[in-house]
């Protein structure tokens, strides 16, 4: 047991909670041009003066230090691990540890398990029965490929530097943990348990928040994502709708069975029913979680980007007040506030 | 298409200023969040964010790439904020009222009427230094050990406070 997990006295929810807390939150004005212009002009600010430079540039000495034994970052190999039994790198049974490097595969049998190093931002767990591939390993392109098995991935970075594709299409990272698994064809299921997932495919992607599941399917979209209480007859509906055909009748049953906690999973359909339904979709959302200032009908159904992710971003926060609260106080599912 | 990170940094070690802000694009909004929530408040996250380039720009020639670019930028910026906030007594004492809700509210997110209690808000509230700690320990996830060497403080001090942090967080959500 590490420092972190004996030092338990954040409750599993906020953790959770504060896991999900976004790593990057864009400056309220472009800051480039005030910084150039320093830059330009060699000036420091003068409010503070020496008094804090001066120990800054010990201590950034320090920094540089400590980084410099930070391990390497965007080589073209990344570390891997053996947990259980005898997995196999490049075909070869490895020791305890050995290297994967680009176009390198990991594979372990029915008995076995490693783990790989993703860089210095994470690490995706590679479970029994799996081969998975190292596609890419830059700074900016973390990138590995599941040809089938399954994976645990988590990973503590910006979004959209870690990627894993599968044969129904690509995971990309939103700062978050999951757990992905896939059979050759490509008929998995990702589900997360911590941040947000976008699974992208054929020109779809689904967003999956931390508790909710989405399947996918070899040459289809990604399914619609649904948490992990959702009731039978809606998994069922979107499933028909997604994979099976399902068309209106689909849609209707899972408008009917969604409660206002699977709001997440009718924002999805709204953006993917064929043009005749979106009203009927669109007035069942708006029942169940009313949209935010700003929203019209008439927009969100003319699939309007803004107004779908402003709506999209009351969801989530909602969901996130959910999950952060549980425990402590009920939350409406329809408005985030407490009851 | 961007270029790569390393080739950014390259080309802003030899001085180009396109790359420079090729580089403050793709890390500024993570800078901005940490500075945000160190210091918790977002006037004076946007000064530091300013102050955290500007020092990376004049320190980029050391920067030999023995880490990854953007943990170099991080610890940097950890370490500017924290000598910062302490070199600004203004900010010693300093707690921002929950009453406050615009202060750490995200752009593009508007206050929903009736959430009185947000996790950021929560975490805004926290004395400072225990805001601070909570911030590297928790969501940044560095170890106490890498605490103290950053910011000069004892293990056991940073360790205090975080214990503190997560007591008034507890009972900041519980009322």
């Amino acid at each position: 047991m590490n420092e972190r997990e004996r030092d338990t006295e954040l409750s599993p929810e906020l953790q959770r909670a504060v896991g999900e807390l976004p790593r990057s939150i864009e400056p309220p004005a472009d800051l480039w041009p005030g910084i150039r212009d320093r830059i330009r002009h060699g000036k420091r600010d003068g409010g503070r003066g020496l008094r804090w430079w001066i120990p800054l540039a010990l201590a950034a000495a320090l920094v540089l230090a400590v980084g410099l034994r930070v391990t390497r970052h965007g080589n073209a190999s990344w570390g891997v691990e053996r947990t259980a039994g005898a997995p196999r790198v490049d075909g070869t049974p490895m020791g305890i540890s050995g290297t994967l490097r680009v176009g390198g595969w990991v594979e372990t049998d029915d008995s076995s398990q490693a783990v790989i190093a993703v860089g210095t931002i994470g690490h995706v767990d590679v479970r029994p029965g799996s081969r998975v591939g190292l596609v890419r390993a830059r700074d900016t392109d973390h990138r590995l490929t599941l040809a089938y098995g399954a994976i645990h991935a988590k990973v503590d970075a910006p979004p959209r530097i870690f990627f894993v594709e599968t044969p129904a299409g690509t995971a990309i990272d939103l700062g978050c943990e999951y757990t992905l698994e896939t059979d050759r064809a490509g008929r998995g299921l990702i589900h997360v348990t911590g941040g947000y997932v976008e699974f992208a495919a054929h020109g779809t992607r689904s967003i999956v928040p931390l508790g909710a599941f989405a399947m996918t399917r070899p040459g289809q979209a990604p399914g619609i994502p649904y948490l992990e209480d959702a009731p039978a007859a809606l998994r069922e509906a979107l499933e028909s709708f997604d994979f099976e055909r399902g068309g209106a009748g689909a849609v209707r049953r899972a408008l009917a069975t969604a409660r206002a906690e699977d709001a997440l999973s009718v924002w999805h359909l709204l953006t993917r029913v064929d043009p005749v339904l979106r009203p009927t979709v669109y007035d069942r959302l708006a029942a169940l979680v009313p949209p935010p200032a700003g929203v019209t009908r008439a927009g969100a159904i003319a699939q309007d980007e803004a107004m779908l992710g402003q709506y999209w971003n009351l969801i989530r926060r909602i969901e996130f007040r959910r999950i952060i609260l549980k425990g402590i106080r009920e939350i409406d599912p329809r408005t985030g506030v407490a009851r | 298409m961007q270029a790569p990170i390393d080739d950014l940094v390259r080309r802003a070690q030899a001085g180009e200023e396109a790359a420079f802000e090729a580089l403050y694009r793709a890390h500024a909004g993570r800078i901005f969040a940490l500075c945000l929530r160190l210091s918790g408040d977002r006037t004076r996250a946007t000064e530091l964010v300013q102050d955290v380039f500007v020092r990376c720009w004049e320190r980029l020639r050391s920067f030999r790439g023995e880490s990854a670019f953007g943990s170099w930028l991080y610890r940097l910026a950890v370490n500017l904020v924290w000598m910062a906030n302490r070199g600004d007594r203004r900010r010693e004492a300093r707690v921002i009222p929950v009453e406050d809700p615009q202060v750490l509210e995200r752009p593009g997110e508007t206050s929903t009427a009736g959430l009185s209690v947000d996790l950021e808000r929560a975490i805004g509230s926290l004395p400072d230094g225990a805001r601070e700690v909570f911030v590297l320990f928790d969501i940044e996830g560095y170890h106490h050990e890498e605490i103290a060497r950053m910011t000069g403080i004892a293990v056991g001090t940073s360790k205090a406070q975080l214990f503190r942090a997560r007591r008034l967080l507890r009972g900041q959500l519980e009322r």
